[in-house]
């Protein structure tokens, strides 16, 4: 058996290589310092850290669209109980706490839908979407809540080690932590096997309603995470706070070549597909595009990296049995 | 018999990333023939029709149909010449009727309004599954119908377009005798009116009963053309393996009575609608089989006996103490294993790789250190299983979905074989799976059986019962009819008690 080299495994690398040489050589001034590099991470680090939960529940073949808004709610409910501790240190321990277990909650209560009563998870996760941002809504009476103090606050979004900001290191250490469990653990191991099949998963003795389960609260919790960030970055809580983000979750996803009906993708592609997205962001900027026409450009590069990476999966001819599954995660 | 050739494939030639599948590979029909196609998986059948039909393109040779050449370069222009291909897998649609999916894309319309004429298209369809007395209605719902009937549909389709060749991958494969029966028949019909079938099965005893004239495929090459009073059994299973199987082993066989003790006994389980009252008891090292029509409720009581599906009510008893299986993983940690019927649907992951398949149900006796699986041990125990029963390709990181249906099935079985099994449950092993890799199948359950673990074999193909079983029970409409222990076993005997009409479905394969 010779080993084949496989182009579909590395061609996000080159794609992501071909943009910064090409970035390096028409923006030799602006583009590779240390700077604007830090910049780009920077600007990828929340996203990054919601895709290493939100690819959970997209192994399965499900989507996750209330990312945003829980996000929102997160920051809000942050902000809200540091400002009522009087911007105290255990005012931010606290709201922390409680902003991760909301995500948790809503993560279960996603999960709990989706399995009992097979209601699509993009349903599911659209109405509730729209539920968070009413709540948070409520909650600030729709005003933007400034939170300017304390550091121990301020320094998670702002603070920084040698040229990298604190989200930088989030986002690496969460998603390596990601990495960890979906290539090393049985919990892993079950995730990918109950979205490539999950009649027969539950066959081999899988419990297909704890992995889904598990899913959608570690999609939950990372939303409450990117949340906490975006609120300390912004220094800020507010309701539409993680507006567009859900989109962009995806969109790394699905460029990193993380498959829509679930069983097939990996962390490190939707990380890299969350730098090309960076990276084009960051070249239309050096380049002066202007920022009306970069969603333009935008979502015609989206189009093409799916298309491309469908036109190699269907060269190689993988017969799925779509029709005669049953989706445990929810079809989207 | 008329000799005139419908359709010759000449010098055929195509290989895959350099493999040869198919070498100068010659194939002629008669008009109004039944002409089978054997060969062992990977012998090259599949090949050579998706080139006739269009949905692979050959490297070289040419396809002539009524004496002229022709290009066939999409399932379109295949049917276009008159040609039809009836799927091993399932292509008809489930939401809708039958006359609708026999119309599919070409349906009677009104006039010039566009809109579909559902009563003549059903009419239309009435006609047709009355010409050949299909024991269906044109407007049944496709969804309402067994497997067995949904491929009678789509038989259907392809007999409504006035095809002159008919081509049948496996059709028997998930047909109850009755259906198949009834399959025959209309074969026969097809051939007193010209039509020319290309048949391609694994049940050897059908392809001896129907066909005319009979291709051997071996290694991608033709290995015979044999007409019909060529056709040796013994000859034609050595022809297409190349080594020599015992078949007449396989019809009649002698059962004594396992007096170990026992172990698995089940007492009036029933769930209602599928089976009832189901009483039976199994022995240490016993090979029990269990015989019966397709519906006939054997699949739904080992799914219940493994926790797949809740019972309402009976009691399980294992090694003299109560066993309820509240569920799977419960019942795999007490020894329990499980080859589902349905291959594809539930027993693979067809995107991941054979080692994480084999891996699935094992990884409580797979170390794990600080929550981390042990990668290595995990391929170690891969490389076992696909040395010991010899899966190909042996590539551990071959995705599953890509092999072939035997090597799929073998994956399926391999995940159990590294366990401490008491019982384990196999239902249909061996569908379309070809004879080499029977026979490899039969030899693990017979090993695993000597080694004292009970095995429960749920099979439609008679020749395999009567071969593998210690003991043969038979059921019909959810009960237990018959039990076969001692004496002399004929297929014919299963089949009485099967059919619960004497002598009448000994054509059922």
């Amino acid at each position: 058996m010779k080993k084949k080299f496989s182009m579909e495994k590395y061609s996000r690398i080159f794609i992501l290589l071909l943009f910064i040489i090409v970035l390096t050589v028409i923006r030799p001034k602006s583009f590779p310092t240390v700077n604007n590099i830090s910049n780009v991470l920077w600007s990828i680090s929340v996203v990054g850290i919601l895709v290493s939960g939100s690819i959970f529940v997209m192994l399965l073949g499900g989507i996750d669209l209330s990312v945003g808004s829980l996000m929102g709610l997160s920051a809000v409910v942050t902000v809200i109980t540091i400002r009522n501790y009087d911007y105290s240190n255990k005012g931010v321990i606290l709201g922390i706490t409680l902003a991760l277990f909301v995500g948790i909650a809503a993560g279960a209560l996603h999960g709990f839908l989706v399995m009992t009563f097979h209601v699509p998870a993009f349903l599911v996760t659209f109405a509730t979407q729209s539920i968070y941002l009413g709540i948070s809504m409520v909650l600030t009476n729709n005003k933007i809540l400034s939170c300017l103090e304390p550091k121990l606050f301020t320094s998670i979004g702002l603070g920084r080690i040698g040229p990298f900001t604190f989200p930088i290191y989030f986002m690496i250490l969460i998603a390596l932590l990601s990495f960890f469990i979906l290539n090393k653990t049985v919990l892993g191991r079950h995730i990918y096997a109950v979205g490539g099949n999950p009649e027969a998963s539950r066959i081999s003795g899988i419990s297909v309603k704890k992995i889904t389960l598990i899913s959608y609260i570690t999609s939950g919790l990372t939303a409450a995470i990117g949340g906490i960030v975006l609120a300390s970055m912004t220094q800020q809580g507010m309701a539409s706070t993680g507006s567009g983000y859900d989109t962009e979750v995806i969109t790394a996803a699905v460029i990193g070549g993380v498959s829509l009906v679930g069983g097939a993708g990996t962390i490190q592609g939707a990380i890299v597909g969350a730098m090309l997205v960076g990276l084009l962001n960051n070249g239309m900027n050096l380049m002066n595009v202007p920022s009306t026409n970069q969603g333009l450009v935008k979502g015609l590069v989206i189009i093409c990296a799916v298309a491309l990476d469908i036109m190699q999966k269907n060269e190689k001819k993988v017969h799925l049995p779509f029709s005669k599954k049953k989706k445990a995660g929810g079809n989207v | 018999m008329n000799q005139e050739i419908i359709l010759e494939a000449c010098d055929i030639n195509k290989s895959f990333s350099g493999v040869q599948v198919l070498n100068q590979v010659h194939l002629d029909i008669r008009k109004g023939e039944v002409h089978a196609l054997m060969g062992e998986n990977g012998a090259g059948k599949s090949t050579l029709i998706k080139i006739i039909t269009g949905a692979y393109t050959k490297d070289s040779g040419r396809i002539f149909w009524k004496g002229q050449e022709v290009e066939i370069n999409s399932l379109k222009d295949c049917q276009g010449l008159g040609m039809a291909c009836i799927y091993q897998e399932l292509s008809v649609i489930p939401a809708l009727t039958v006359a609708q999916n026999i119309y599919l894309g070409r349906e009677p319309k009104k006039g010039k309004t566009g809109l579909i004429d559902y009563k003549k298209m059903n009419r239309m369809a009435q006609e047709l599954i009355d010409r050949y007395e299909f024991p269906l209605k044109a407007t049944d719902i496709v969804d309402s119908l067994g497997i067995g009937l949904r491929q009678l549909v789509e038989i259907l389709k392809g007999l409504s377009c006035n095809s002159e060749l008919l081509i049948m991958d496996e059709p028997t494969a998930s047909l109850s005798g009755k259906e198949a029966s009834i399959l025959f028949r209309i074969i026969d019909a097809l051939r007193r009116q010209e039509v020319s079938i290309i048949y391609i099965s694994h049940r050897l005893e059908e392809v001896y009963m129907l066909s005319d004239r009979l291709t051997i495929l071996r290694d991608g090459k033709n290995a015979a053309v044999l007409e019909k009073e060529e056709i040796i059994p013994k000859d034609v299973i050595q022809t297409m393996i190349g080594k020599v199987v015992d078949e007449s082993a396989g019809s009649r066989k002698t059962l004594t009575r396992n007096t170990n003790e026992v172990v698995l006994k089940v007492e009036g389980l029933t769930r209602k609608g599928f089976f009832e009252n189901v009483n039976f008891e199994v022995r240490q090292g016993e090979i029990l089989g269990f015989g019966g029509l397709i519906g006939a409720g054997r699949t739904e009581v080992m799914r219940c006996l493994y926790g797949a599906d809740k019972y309402q009510s009976g009691k399980i008893w294992i090694e003299g103490k109560e066993y309820v299986p509240t569920s799977t993983r419960k019942s795999i940690a007490f020894g329990f294993g499980f080859v589902p019927e349905d291959r594809r649907g539930q027993g693979f992951i067809p995107l991941l790789s054979t080692n994480r398949n084999t891996a699935l149900t094992n990884y409580d006796i797979i170390r794990q250190t600080a929550f981390s699986i042990s990668s290595k041990e995990e391929l170690e125990m891969c490389k076992k299983i696909i040395e010991k029963i010899d899966i190909r390709p042996a590539d551990p990181e071959k995705q599953v979905g890509l092999m072939s249906g035997g090597n799929q099935q073998k994956v399926v079985i391999g995940k159990w074989l590294m366990r401490e099994l008491k019982i384990l449950i196999v239902d249909e092993p061996t569908a379309g799976i070809d004879v080499g890799a029977k026979d490899e199948i039969y030899h693990i359950l017979e090993e695993l059986a000597a080694k004292g673990v009970i095995v429960i074999l749920v099979s439609s193909d008679l020749q395999e019962l009567v071969r593998v079983s210690h003991r043969i029970l038979v059921m019909r409409k959810g009960k237990i009819v018959k039990e076969l222990a001692e004496g002399t076993v004929t297929q014919a005997d299963i089949l009485e008690a099967a059919s619960g009409i004497e002598n009448q479905e000994e054509v059922a394969g």
